[in-house]
């Protein structure tokens, strides 16, 4: 991709959206408020910080149900399922979750392996989301630990103007062509209820079930006999439920507190592919078995908030939260002909409880030049994997605690009206790890005419895993080791966007972003052969991994017609010190995507439609030259494009809502690729699991909305 | 409005309540057949119970049919079954909920009187009320000739592997000793030769001096890193016997009337951890060392060993014994020992072995089997291909010229530790000391639990 062919379509959207004389903000975007990395709510031109988001109409148009539904479809972003655990993980600018903080309102929510980071998005559910904000970049003074990448910050609904709101809904879907109503396709069913109590508190609780049925692909079930590798599924089939509840009050206009409660449960079935046939010989006949495992899952979340103002201007808000995941594992052999489990094993296999606390003060001065915030974060994670967990590396139950203890403080200033800075730094004391230090200084200068610059610099650390301090794998022939002596991880990032809004007479907006960034994490946790004998491996602090990149995307909305189109060209660079042989040189990579949706008004529909491009990438990986010498070739993942479309009509004033779609029109399922590396016993991957093909579905939604 | 609301649950309901239907499997006929294809009359001092297997557990009743047939056998003077009729018949009654039925062969001429006495029994017909099939090992011999094959599943004793098995073919017959149950073998054929117990990852090193009393720990310290197995290293494959098995490959040089002394790493005791299914814990604590000089001794050997750090050492001689392939030392009785029977009373040998990996040197291997080479005992492959089959194949197709030379034909290449199974494409001919051939297939490594450390193998004579 040559500079001038990168240009082109800079340059387009720009002069489209510099065309019109009339110079104003949209209205839609005005009422966009958030508040990620704000002091107080407030609306995405104010925002220091760089927000993405996701609105409501946004998720309805796609009928999303959980985040890994979503997220496909923005830039920088990839969401990655995994055959073997049935996770789908998200990952940004080519880092993994390990490096990209999950929050809903605010507060980084568990799983099973971390808390924030490790998410698996099928089981973040979006019944209740208002909108979804996206900060890419290191956050680590707003955030913490670990947000090195970026954040996906969940904002739950938090009012509504109904007396009753109760609004079930059904959605069937395919799973590629595989769909019979009962034990093949995906079946969600959901109920949500809202209710003004009076015009001070508030409740609502969800229900939602999500049997999700499993991709078989060419695989052939559960009831497969044979030992050719086609017994189970190609994506695992999982059946969800979440139970959410809210209960807000807000005494006065000041005030505001609410508590929310969730409660989720998963079962995942893993079927293994490895059928041992059990032949018996003196009667000719087999009796196939196969070593299966039931994962179950469960998530209890508590939070209470409180937020307001003091009447002398200082505003507060302030999170307290209990929550815990627990992965158990049900592991057992099948006998495939009758369905007899024996040798039946029950126990945890991984769990994360974390207790959460953070507040903050701001407005100390009430000035608009000046504004400090001040805070504080505190947690508390016990974790426990079972010798299971990590695969299999750990030769005992590992049981930890960990403790993180930051405070952080920050200031806005507003020199004139056109220009903000704010500088920020954390403080994070750790039980395990040395005294870190997060940085931040953003800049926001209002260049006039609708254009805005904002300068984003931020570090964040990244601390290790359980596997990367833990693991312990030693015998005759082997030696890999953890390190408990690991320090975490460094990430910087730099980001410049460039930001212009114009708006014509009342139909016509635009909003074009032009962004750039840097972003480098430094002491990176590799294995590494230690002594000089080449067979001992543990974990080390010691690779670079850097990518820098250019984006541009602009939305277009005229009258009932919206658009939106995006491109982005990056490159990444891995420094490994930890290999014998390595190649630190850029690989670059491009993603384009696009979508558009349009109103009809008198007919109570919409139409809209999503693609996205995501361009060959590249990945130095070790082979063999024709001598058996190990050399470093380029591995390539092919490009692929999704494309998603959906119809939605309103019956009944707009209650009762149907939504028939497709998904993934490309028919994507495996890319090629070349661009994985093998371990020291497995051959490296020919094709990644990508998507489970073309499929559709149907929503039915109604709104019983009384007073 | 509360219309609609109702009539929306219970669609709801009606999604909730969907219930989920399975695939079919296909069926297999219920089959009963003889637990083994022969017994050996002569080994039967009264009465054997000859057992039938069912392949599932019965769901009926019913009966299976069988008939008697003899050469040069009388029933009531050679041998007695009870409840056969006179047209020499047997009804056998199938049980709702068994999986087994037998009756009893009661032998009349114990010890012999003549060994060309057989009874054979076949079955003829199986009355059950499902779909039944008479197939598998439909008939059983009772004779004084060689075995006819078995299904087999020699005891090395699970995720540990601390047994070694001899297995003889022709007789049926394994024999286990504890894999550290001994440390040196003193070669009993023709050359003067020591080899090392690889089940035990044991490695030595020659050193550059005679005098054992001169080697001290500091003096060989220097060596004791690389001594050992799997540290992928491939110089250290000179630390181990040639693994392909031959007398002239072991790592300790002939022996003649001097020698040098040797370093030796006496390798792991039995592993005592459970491992996680699949997985395998062979290597227990580390043994140890000691230095020794082995030098001739007329027609048998002098073996000197001490401690490392000791300034004196032990003496003592072991003579040969042409029976056997080795006189076995331990270093734990400090004594001859006996480890494996007769040279030419077995043909298969599952252990843990020391093999090589090209350019990675020694590895430790679980799960191995190795023909008895030194008795001249040989294998060879055959890949499953077309109409070469296990089933098809018969005395026609063995291609004396394909028999090798090592005894790892059979080796660690017949299981797949990834996915548990051992491999169905391939199926392997021995041809043991008395000159019979047998096809033998490998069936598992793994038990119904997925537990390591149980193969099961299946062989049958070639006629």
């Amino acid at each position: 991709m040559s500079i001038k062919t990168l240009h082109f379509p800079f340059f387009l959207l720009l002069t489209i959206g510099a065309l019109g004389q009339q110079d104003s903000i949209p209205q839609e975007k005005l009422k966009e408020v958030v508040i990620t990395g704000q002091y107080n709510p407030q609306s995405v031109k104010k925002s220091v910080y760089q927000v993405e988001v996701i609105s409501r109409a946004d998720i309805d148009r796609q009928a999303g149900n959980n985040l890994a539904d979503l997220l496909n479809q923005s830039l920088n972003i990839t969401v990655m399922p995994s055959s073997s655990t049935g996770k789908s993980t998200v990952e940004m600018f080519g880092l993994n979750s390990q490096y990209i903080k999950i929050l809903v309102d605010n507060v980084p929510v568990i799983n099973d392996e971390g808390l924030g980071n490790f998410t698996d998005l099928t089981q973040i559910n979006l019944d209740d989301i208002q909108q979804i904000e996206i900060v890419k970049g290191s956050m680590g003074v707003e955030y913490g630990a670990n947000a090195v990448a970026g954040i996906i910050n969940i904002i739950t609904k938090k009012s509504s103007k109904y007396k009753w709101e109760v609004t079930p809904y059904l959605q069937e879907e395919t799973i590629g062509k595989e769909y019979n109503g009962i034990n093949k396709g995906r079946h969600i069913q959901s109920v949500r209820v809202g209710h003004n109590i009076n015009p001070k508190w508030y409740t609502y609780a969800t229900f939602t079930h999500n049997d999700f049925d499993g991709f078989l692909n060419n695989k052939q079930g559960q009831n497969h006999l044979f030992n050719d590798g086609l017994r189970g599924y190609e994506w695992l089939p999982k059946d969800q439920i979440h139970a959410k509840a809210y209960l807000g009050f807000t005494p006065n206009t000041n005030h505001r507190f609410f508590y929310r409660f969730e409660f989720f449960d998963e079962e995942t079935k893993y079927f293994n592919d490895i059928v041992d046939p059990n032949y018996n010989p003196a009667t000719d006949t087999d009796d196939p078995i196969a070593a299966d495992d039931i994962y179950g899952s469960q998530r209890f979340v508590h939070l209470f908030n409180a937020a307001g103002k003091f009447t002398k201007g200082l505003t507060y808000d302030f999170y307290l939260s209990y929550q815990q995941q627990t992965r158990d594992i049900e592991s057992f052999q099948y006998r495939i002909r009758t369905g007899e489990k024996f040798d039946v094993k029950d126990f945890e296999y991984e769990s994360r409880k974390a207790y959460f606390t953070k507040g903050s003060l701001s407005n100390f001065l009430d000035s608009d030049v000046i504004d400090f915030q001040v805070g504080y974060e505190v947690n508390e994670i016990h974790g426990y994997a079972s010798s299971f967990a990590g695969e299999g590396m750990f030769t005992e139950n590992i049981k930890r605690t960990l403790g993180t203890y930051d405070v952080y403080g920050s200031t806005e200033i507003n020199i004139g009206k056109r220009f903000s800075v704010r500088p920020g730094a954390r403080a994070l004391f750790s039980s395990k790890f040395d005294t870190m230090t997060a940085l931040s200084l953003s800049a926001k200068y209002d260049l006039g005419n609708g254009y805005d610059l904002r300068g984003i610099l931020g570090t964040c650390p990244k601390l290790p895993t359980y596997e990367e301090l833990y693991t312990y794998f030693v015998d005759v022939n082997h030696n890999v080791q953890g390190n408990p002596n690991l320090q975490p991880e460094n990430g910087i990032s730099a980001f410049l966007h460039l930001n212009k809004i114009f708006k014509s007479g009342d139909k016509v907006n635009f909003d074009t972003i032009f962004s750039t960034w840097y972003l480098n994490v430094r002491d990176r946790i590799e294995l590494v052969a230690f002594l000089d004998d080449g067979l001992r491996y543990q974990y080390g602090n010691i690779d670079i991994y850097r990518t820098y990149g250019a984006s541009l995307t602009s939305q277009m909305t005229y009258g009932n017609l919206g658009l939106n189109a995006g491109f982005t060209f990056s490159g990444v660079s891995k420094v490994l010190d930890s290999a014998e042989l390595s190649n630190d040189d850029y690989l670059h990579s491009v993603q384009a995507n696009g979508n558009a949706f349009y109103r009809i008004p008198k007919w109570g529909t919409t139409l809209s439609a999503y693609i996205k491009y995501n361009g060959p990438e590249y990945q130095f990986v070790t082979s063999e030259d024709l001598n058996g010498d190990p050399v470093i070739v380029r591995g390539k993942r092919d490009s692929f494009t999704s494309v998603d479309a959906t119809v939605s009509k309103s019956f009944d004033k707009d209650r009762f809502q149907v939504t028939l779609g497709a998904r993934n029109l490309t028919d994507i399922k495996r890319i090629n690729t070349n661009a994985l590396q093998g371990g020291a016993h497995e051959g490296a991957g020919t094709s990644v699991l990508l998507g489970y093909g073309r499929s559709y579905f149907l929503k039915l939604l109604y709104k019983f909305n009384f007073g | 409005m509360m219309k609609k609301l109702l009539l929306f649950f219970v669609l709801f309901a009606g999604f909730f309540a969907g219930c989920e239907s399975e695939d079919q499997i296909a069926d297999q006929p219920f089959v009963v057949a003889f637990e083994k294809r022969s017994y050996d009359y002569s080994r039967i001092p009264q009465h054997q119970t000859v057992k039938l297997v069912f392949s599932e557990s019965a769901k009926a009743d019913g009966f299976v049919r069988i008939r008697i047939t003899t050469t040069n056998a009388e029933m009531g003077v050679d041998f007695d079954i009870s409840d056969a009729t006179e047209n020499h018949e047997l009804l056998i009654p199938i049980y709702r909920g068994q999986t087994e039925a037998g009756f009893v062969f009661e032998n009349l001429i114990y010890p012999f009187d003549s060994d060309d006495k057989s009874i054979k029994l076949d079955i003829i017909a199986i009355d059950y009320p499902q779909p039944s099939n008479i197939q598998g090992y439909t008939s059983t011999l009772i004779s004084f000739e060689r075995s006819l094959g078995a299904t087999t599943a020699p005891e090395i004793g699970g995720p540990n592997e601390g047994n070694q098995v001899y297995f003889d073919l022709s007789s049926e017959t394994a024999t286990q000793v504890w894999r550290d149950s001994w440390d040196l073998g003193f070669y009993c054929g023709d050359e003067f030769r020591v080899g090392i117990n690889g089940s035990i990852y044991m490695a030595v090193k020659k050193l550059d001096v005679t005098n054992i009393d001169a080697v001290t720990e500091s003096s060989v310290s220097q060596y004791q890193s690389q001594v050992s197995v799997g540290t992928f290293n491939p110089d250290n494959a000179a630390y181990i016997d040639y693994p392909s098995g031959q007398i002239s490959g072991t790592a300790i040089s002939e022996i003649s009337s001097d020698n040098h002394v040797y370093l030796v790493n006496l390798g792991y005791t039995v592993g005592t951890t459970t491992p996680a299914p699949g997985s395998v814990a062979i290597a227990g604590e580390a043994r140890g060392w000691r230095k020794i000089k082995v030098i001739r001794e007329g027609e048998g050997y002098k073996l000197q060993y001490a401690e490392l750090n000791s300034a004196t050492h032990q003496e003592v001689s072991i003579a040969k014994n042409p029976a056997y392939n080795f006189t076995f030392f331990s270093f734990n009785t400090n004594s001859t020992v006996n480890v494996e029977p007769e040279k030419d009373k077995w043909d298969l040998n599952f252990t843990v072995f020391t093999n090589i990996i090209d350019g990675a040197g020694s590895y430790g291997y679980s799960d191995f089997v190795l023909n008895n080479i030194k008795a001249g005992i040989k294998a060879y492959r055959i890949n499953v291909s077309g109409s070469v089959t296990y089933d098809n194949f018969d005395l026609a197709d063995v291609n004396d010229a394909s028999f090798q030379d090592d005894q790892r034909v059979i080796g660690a290449d017949w299981r797949d530790v990834f996915s548990g199974s051992a491999y169905t494409d391939r199926f392997y001919v021995l041809k043991d000391s008395d000159g019979n051939y047998y096809k033998i297939r490998m069936l598992a490594f793994l038990n119904q639990n997925g537990m390591r450390g149980y193969p099961k193998f299946e062989y049958r004579l070639l006629q």
